[in-house]
C-alpha cells in the first residue's frame, strides 16, 4: 500500500480511506470519465456527448452545468475538473462559428494533461434513431481500427491509441463467452473517421465457433480531427512506465484452505449466550407460574391416592 | 439404394463445407492484426475508396469489413484456454500487447521514520499486544487505548493523589491533561519531521518541545542557544559557576586553500562555470504556484466575490485625474514614499499622503511650532539618505 505522505492529516478514517483511495496505486482502478459541456452547445453536440455517455455509462460522470472553458487555450480548469472528480479521461461538448459541433476528447497522466484530441462531428445519428435492442451497460466492447492511416500518420495512431484507452472500459482478465456483444469500428479515410457501433450476434455455425453476425445499434458518426495537443516523447515515456512486480492490494478476511475452498471471515456483535437455544428436554424446561401450578396439583393427587 | 446413400454422402460433405465457409473469413492481403488483451483488430488492408465515397453502399460496406474483423477475433477469442465458473464459461485472455498509459505515476515505496530505520538496523520487531488489559482496581478488562478508554480511566482515577513533595494547590488532573497534551504534540512533532526529512527539507537543528521528556542534551543545547542569542553574541553573558564554554555549537565554514590538486581545482572551476548563467529555479514548485494562484483567482472570480483586495492592502487610494495629469507631467503622485506609520515611515505615509511641502504649508497655516518644520526637515535628512 502505497503511504498518504501528507502534512495536514485526514481527520476521519472514512476521509483517509478516500485519500487512499486516489492515491497511485500499483494495479489500477477502471479510469473514469468526465463528459460536459462548454459555454455554448449545439443540441446535435449535446446528443453525442449523451450517447457517448451512456455507451461508457458505468465508470463515466456526466456534470450537468455549463462550463467556461477553452481547454486548447487554458488546459487547467479541465485539470481541476479531473483532479476533483478522479477521473483521467473527460470529453468536452462545444459549438462556435468556427468549429460547429465540436467534441474535445483526452485523458490524463497524474492530474496533468497528456493527450486531447479535438474532432469535428458530422453526420451524426444518434442511439434512438436505430430501434433496436442494444447492448448492456459495461460491456467491454471489442474494437475494429480499419485504414492505413492508423499505423502511418503520427497523429492518427496516437488517435487510436486513445480511443482504445477511451472505449475499452475494465481492464479484464476473464471474460464471459457470452459478454461478447459490442463492437466499435473505426475506420480512417481521406482524414475522416467513421465511428459505427454494432451488436455482435452469435449465429449456431455447426462447428464450435460460432459465426458472427452485426447488427448495428448507433451511434455513428464522422468525425474530422481539428487541433490537437499531445505529450511529449518524455512525458509519454514516464506514463507508459509498468511497475516492476504487480502487487494487489491486501484482501483482508478472506483465505483459501488446502482444499482450494474459499473462505471468509464475518465480524459480528457478541452473541448472548443465555438466549441461546439448545437441545429442548422436559428436565430442562424454565418453571413458569402456571406450570408450577398444575405440578403442585398432581403432587397432591398422588398423595391422596396414598393415603387411601 | 446405392445412388440415394450417394446422394445423402454428398449432402452432408456439401453441408459441411458451408458450415466451415460460414466460419471463415476470406482471405485478405495484409493479416488482421488480433490483440486479445484489449479487445482490439487491426485491419491494415487499403480500403476501397469507391465504395467508400458512395453514401449508399458504405455502410453496408464498413459493416463487411467489421464482420470478418469480429469473426476473426472471435474464432482466436473461442480458442484460449476456457474456466467453468457457476455455470458460466470464462475466458482467460492474455495480456494486452497495445500499451496504454497509466492514470497515476507508479507508487514508491513509503520511507522509513526515524524510528523505524532504528528498529530496522536493531533488529526489533513489533510485538503484537493485546488490546484489552486487566485493570486491578476496576476489577475489569479495560482497553488498553481507543474507545472507552477514557471512559474507564475517569472511573480509575476518580481521585488523585497529590505527591508528598508536591505544592497542594496544584491541580493534578489538569497536570496529567497537560502531560498528556505534551505528548501528543511531541508525536504530531515528530511526525513533521519525519515528513521534512523524508522530502529533504533542511531543518534547523534546535527544537526542543521543553516538556518533560526533554533530554538533558537538548536542553543543555538550548539553553546554550539563547545564552548566545545578544547582539554581542552572548560574550558578556555570565555564566555559572564551573560552567564550560559551549564548543561545537555550529559547523564553522573552513577556508579551502588556494592550492589543492589539480583535478580539484579543475572540478571546482567547471563547477563555478556550470553555475553561470543557470537560473536557480525549482521549475515544479514554480508551476504549481502558478497553478494555485490561477485557482485562486478563478475561484473568486466564480463565486462573484471581490475582485480586489482592500484599497489599503492594494497601496493606498485610487488615483484621481489630477494624479494621472501629474504623472504625465513627470510630477509623480502625492504617495509616494516608503509606507507605514512607524518613526521610519516616509513623507508620503502621514496625513494620508501629503508631501512635505503640504505638511509645510499645513504648518504655516496652522500657526504650528517649529517642532512639526524640524520634524519635516528630519524626514528630508530620511528620504535623502
Amino acid at each position: 500500500m502505497p503511504a498518504i505522505q501528507r502534512v495536514i492529516k485526514p481527520r476521519t478514517k472514512r476521509s483517509k480511506r478516500a485519500l487512499e483511495k486516489r492515491e497511485p496505486q500499483f494495479i489500477e482502478n477502471t479510469k473514469q470519465c468526465l463528459f460536459f459541456h462548454g459555454l455554448k452547445t449545439s443540441e446535435g453536440i449535446r446528443e453525442c456527448v449523451k450517447d457517448l455517455h451512456a455507451l461508457k455509462s458505468q465508470a463515466s460522470l456526466k456534470l450537468q452545468q455549463k462550463n467556461k472553458i477553452l481547454p486548447f487555450e487554458d488546459v487547467l480548469p479541465v485539470e481541476r475538473l479531473a483532479v476533483k472528480n478522479d477521473s483521467s479521461l473527460f470529453c468536452m461538448a462545444t459549438h462556435s462559428k468556427k468549429r460547429p459541433n465540436n467534441i474535445v476528447i483526452g485523458r490524463m497522466f497524474d492530474h496533468h494533461l497528456l493527450d486531447m484530441v479535438e474532432l469535428g462531428v458530422e453526420n451524426y445519428a444518434p442511439l434512438s434513431e436505430f430501434k433496436n435492442a442494444k447492448v448492456a451497460a459495461g460491456t467491454k466492447p471489442c474494437m475494429v481500427f480499419c485504414g492505413t492511416e492508423f499505423e502511418d500518420v503520427t497523429e492518427f495512431k496516437i488517435l487510436k491509441n486513445l480511443l482504445i484507452d477511451f472505449f475499452r472500459g475494465v481492464e479484464a482478465k476473464e471474460i464471459r463467452l457470452q459478454g461478447f456483444e459490442h463492437a466499435l469500428q473505426f475506420t480512417v479515410f481521406d482524414g475522416k473517421v467513421f465511428l459505427k457501433s454494432y451488436r455482435i450476434l452469435l449465429k449456431k455455425s455447426g462447428t464450435r465457433i460460432p459465426r458472427v453476425e452485426l447488427e448495428e445499434i448507433g451511434p455513428s458518426m464522422t468525425l474530422q480531427m481539428r487541433r490537437n495537443r499531445f505529450a511529449s516523447n518524455d512525458l509519454r515515456k514516464r506514463s507508459l512506465q509498468q511497475p516492476k512486480q504487480q502487487k494487489a492490494n491486501k484482501v483482508k478476511n478472506v483465505r483459501k484452505d488446502p482444499f482450494g475452498t474459499r473462505l471468509g471471515r464475518v465480524h459480528m456483535t457478541k452473541q448472548d449466550i443465555g438466549k441461546l437455544q439448545t437441545r429442548k428436554m422436559k428436565g430442562l424446561k424454565e418453571i413458569t407460574k402456571k406450570t408450577k401450578k398444575t405440578r403442585g396439583r398432581v403432587s397432591g393427587d398422588e398423595q391422596m391416592e396414598t393415603n387411601e | 439404394m446405392e445412388e440415394s446413400a450417394v446422394d445423402k454422402v454428398r449432402d452432408i460433405l456439401l453441408k459441411a463445407q458451408e458450415e466451415v465457409k460460414a466460419v471463415q473469413v476470406e482471405n485478405k492481403e495484409i493479416q488482421l492484426e488480433c490483440d486479445l488483451g484489449n479487445l482490439v483488430v487491426t485491419d491494415n488492408n487499403t480500403l476501397v475508396q469507391d465504395t467508400l465515397r458512395n453514401s449508399d453502399e458504405c455502410g453496408e460496406y464498413l459493416r463487411s469489413l467489421a464482420r470478418d474483423s469480429i469473426q476473426t477475433l472471435i474464432t482466436k477469442v473461442w480458442d484460449l484456454p476456457t474456466e467453468r465458473i457457476d455455470n458460466a464459461v470464462y475466458v482467460t485472455l492474455p495480456k494486452p500487447s497495445i500499451s496504454i498509459p497509466r492514470e497515476k505515476k507508479v507508487p514508491v515505496e513509503k520511507p522509513l521514520t526515524k524510528w523505524e530505520q532504528y528498529a530496522k538496523d536493531k533488529g526489533i520487531t513489533k510485538r503484537k499486544k493485546e488490546k484489552k488489559v486487566w485493570d486491578e482496581v476496576l476489577k475489569q478488562w479495560v482497553p488498553r487505548y481507543g474507545f472507552r478508554k477514557v471512559q474507564a480511566d475517569k472511573e480509575k482515577n476518580w481521585v488523585r493523589v497529590v505527591p508528598e513533595n508536591a505544592d497542594p494547590y496544584e491541580d493534578q488532573y489538569a497536570k496529567v491533561a497537560e502531560m498528556k497534551k505534551e505528548n501528543v504534540a511531541k508525536n504530531e512533532f515528530q511526525r513533521l519531521r519525519n515528513i521534512a526529512r523524508n522530502s529533504k527539507v533542511k531543518l534547523p537543528s534546535v527544537g526542543v518541545t521543553g516538556n518533560e521528556f526533554a533530554r538533558p542534551k537538548d536542553l543543555l543545547r538550548a539553553a546554550q542557544h539563547a545564552k548566545h542569542a545578544t547582539a554581542s553574541l552572548g560574550k558578556f553573558q555570565p555564566g555559572l559557576k564551573g560552567e564550560k564554554p559551549s564548543k561545537g555549537r555550529g559547523n564553522k565554514r573552513k577556508s579551502e586553500g588556494s592550492t589543492m590538486d589539480i583535478q580539484q581545482e579543475k572540478k571546482r572551476n567547471i563547477d563555478i562555470f556550470d553555475k553561470i548563467g543557470k537560473p536557480d529555479l525549482n521549475l515544479d514548485a514554480a508551476m504549481h504556484r502558478q497553478v494555485k494562484d490561477d485557482n485562486v483567482e478563478h475561484d473568486r472570480k466564480k463565486k462573484g466575490g471581490k475582485k480586489h483586495l482592500r484599497r489599503s492592502k492594494m497601496g493606498g487610494r485610487h488615483l484621481t485625474r489630477s494624479d494621472h495629469r501629474s504623472i504625465k507631467l513627470g510630477k509623480g503622485i502625492h504617495n509616494n514614499g516608503p509606507k507605514g506609520k512607524g518613526r521610519d515611515a516616509g513623507p508620503g505615509s502621514k496625513g494620508k499622503g501629503k508631501d512635505r511641502a503640504s505638511l509645510l504649508q499645513l504648518a504655516s497655516k496652522r500657526g504650528a511650532t517649529g517642532k512639526i518644520i524640524m520634524k519635516a526637515n528630519k524626514r528630508k535628512k530620511f528620504s535623502k539618505r
